[in-house]
């Protein structure tokens, strides 16, 4: 991240131009492909929620055990029950959308928060966040959320409270080093000699002009790690519980006949796990390599 | 190694040391105060039913010789984990710390076999492209390390285990612990390689290890080895890629110990992440707790070690701040 202030004015001419017509044509299809994922999530979430589904996701039909995609009016098959396959993916998105958001605000403000107070003050603050990063970083977050689920319940907010602050360290890291490096531009010498105060500083001209990119791209990429938490933990069987739907759970369910070589029920929510955090993945590096990148390659 | 190489070396590595072990008991205060927030202690258990006034659980906590203040408990508990009394698990009533590093070896196994297969995937891209510059192939690789990263591990592991165990039979289908000794080694070869692929940080170490070769092959003394032929490799190895490679890995020691209780689960690997998920299931806390910090000590450790790859092959090093703060 220092690294940029050397090139910086090498850059000039590339950033004078409108971030897309100077990106890389790769980081543009990454970025529509991510865009295309969070919209389908979106869109998938509301239909979720009032219920616009093209069958009743929990009804229970012996004739139609593991049909494959495309018979009898199931677009993706149906499950181990006869559940319909794409009704229990668009209502799944449920356990992890409102709770993951919960991880991202929590990891933006508690470590943009630490980040501008480390970058900002140094010294001792510094010293102090560094120590805190390195002490929440130290924990794996799988097993730091299982004690949490034996000391209290496995309940999803509590767990994406932990994947908020186990989240922190990275925004607060990346905020640090994007003040100090502003610190030794222009306008923030100007903004000290007019004898503007810190906080105005700090919030208006660092945070508020030059760290949204880097905001939105953590939150990003907080979204994608949400939803391998929230997968996984309801794969181990803690969080959503059958017949409530998560992806997680979802394949675990299609596990037993997925030896028996019958492996859609498994593979449909294991492929819309696959897609979902590639798509948040390349939206974060794809707008990561044209906002912030930018004259650094 | 020259005396005026070593003392440089000693002074920051007991600066590292000090600091792990400042962290560590950082780790164990956030523990206990998790632990102190739960619902449920023992003494409710104890009096469940009998509506106790408060001057009689107060009196049970005297009896039994329970610390009153909460410091006076995490002094003690403390000791005790010191001492490697973690306390009995719930479940087995076996001491936790015994049980630990019982399965904890295997874990240890599983991980560090998995992140040879990370590397032994990463590397070669990262080679590939910071050494050859674009090539056709650069594209398609960065693709391919999305793509695995964003693999959930746990239908990565069925693939694997019905793709090798039912249909081709390469792999017997038992458990480490029930194989037979001559195949055991051969069983675990899969969840190793299943974890090695779908820990999920095949592409940002990827990244990183071609952004910080790409920047070392750029380097002026690069440009005079390779214009007096001596040989490149030689003088990038060091910085561009032991370096780097010891830092990322350290760094994602934690994503590995997390992947490893899922592949643990898939594959029934006799693992402390079995433990742990079989610890979060009965609410056996002194297991769960004991897991947390072995497996916090072991990213410590791996941090240290990093560390000490880091000034032992750049004794420069100990005249930087510590450098693992901010950098990404």
């Amino acid at each position: 991240m220092t690294r940029y202030s050397q090139i910086a004015g090498e850059g000039r001419d590339a950033s004078d131009l409108p971030v897309w017509r100077s990106a890389d044509t790769l980081d543009l299809a990454y970025i529509g492909y991510g865009l295309l994922i969070v919209a389908l999530v979106l869109v998938s979430y509301v239909l979720g929620v009032f219920n616009w589904l093209p069958h009743d996701p929990e009804q229970i039909r012996f004739d139609l055990l593991n049909a494959p995609p495309g018979s009898a009016g199931h677009l993706l098959g149906t499950d181990f029950l006869g559940r319909d396959i794409l009704s229990r993916l668009i209502v799944a998105i449920q356990a992890y959308f409102l709770p993951g958001l919960v991880a991202i605000v929590i990891s933006l403000m508690v470590g943009t928060t630490l980040g501008a107070l480390a970058g900002y003050r140094g010294g001792e603050v510094e010293v102090l966040v560094t120590y805190v990063n390195n002490l929440v970083d130290s924990f794996p977050r799988l097993v730091l959320i299982l004690l949490v689920i034996a000391a209290f319940k496995a309940d999803i907010y509590y767990i994406m409270i932990i994947v908020g602050v186990t989240g922190v360290p990275v925004v607060a890291s990346l905020v640090a080093g994007k003040i100090a490096f502003l610190r030794q531009k222009h306008f923030i010498e100007a903004a000290l000699v007019l004898g503007l105060p810190s906080h105005v500083i700090v919030l208006k001209h660092i945070l508020w002009y030059h760290c949204g990119p880097l905001l939105v791209i953590r939150a990003t990429i907080g979204m994608g790690e949400a939803i391998l938490i929230e997968t996984s933990l309801s794969y181990l069987g803690f969080g959503v519980q059958e017949p409530m739907p998560s992806w997680g759970n979802m394949v675990q369910a299609g596990a037993n006949y997925f030896f028996q070589g019958k492996f859609w029920p498994s593979t449909a929510p294991a492929l819309a796990i696959l897609l979902t955090i590639l798509g948040f993945h390349l939206l974060g590096d794809g707008l990561n390599s044209i906002l912030e990148d930018r004259g650094g390659k | 190694m020259k005396l005026s190489a070593l003392r440089p070396v000693t002074l920051v590595l007991s600066r590292e040391l000090a600091l792990t072990a400042l962290l560590l008991l950082g780790v164990s205060f956030v523990v206990f105060v998790i632990l102190f927030l739960a619902p449920g202690d023992p003494f409710s258990v104890l009096l469940e039913g009998q509506m106790p006034s408060h001057e009689a659980r107060a009196g049970v906590r005297e009896a039994l010789g329970v610390p009153r203040t909460w410091y006076v408990q995490y002094v003690s508990w403390l000791g005790n984990l010191l001492r490697g009394n973690f306390g009995t698990s719930i479940r087995t009533g076996l001491p936790v710390f015994g049980e630990i590093v019982r399965v904890g070896l295997s874990t240890l196994y599983l991980t560090l076999g998995s992140m040879l297969v990370t590397l032994l995937i990463a590397v070669p891209i990262a080679l590939h492209s910071s050494v050859r510059g674009a090539t056709p192939l650069n594209r398609p690789f960065t693709l391919l390390a999305y793509l695995v990263s964003s693999l959930p591990v746990f239908w990565l592991g069925y693939v694997a285990i019905y793709l090798f165990s039912h249909k081709l039979g390469v792999f017997p289908l038992v458990s480490a612990a029930s194989a037979s000794a001559d195949r055991a080694w051969l069983y675990s070869l899969l969840p190793i390689c299943v974890l090695g692929i779908g820990n999920g940080t095949v592409s940002e170490v990827v990244r990183y290890l071609r952004e910080e070769l790409s920047r070392v092959m750029a380097e002026d003394y690069i440009r005079t080895a390779r214009a007096k032929g001596a040989s490149v490799w030689r003088h990038a190895f060091k910085e561009g890629l032991l370096i780097p490679m010891t830092e990322i890995i350290a760094s994602k020691i934690p994503f590995i110990l997390g992947g490893a209780v899922i592949v643990e689960q898939v594959f029934n690997w006799p693992g402390m992440g079995r433990m742990a998920w079989q610890a979060a299931q009965d609410r056996d806390f002194p297991a769960i707790m004991g897991i947390v910090m072995i497996a916090a000590t072991l990213v410590r450790l791996g941090s240290l070690l990093q560390r000490v790859v880091y000034v032992a092959v750049n004794p420069r090093a100990s005249k930087q701040r510590r450098g693992a703060g901010w950098a990404e």
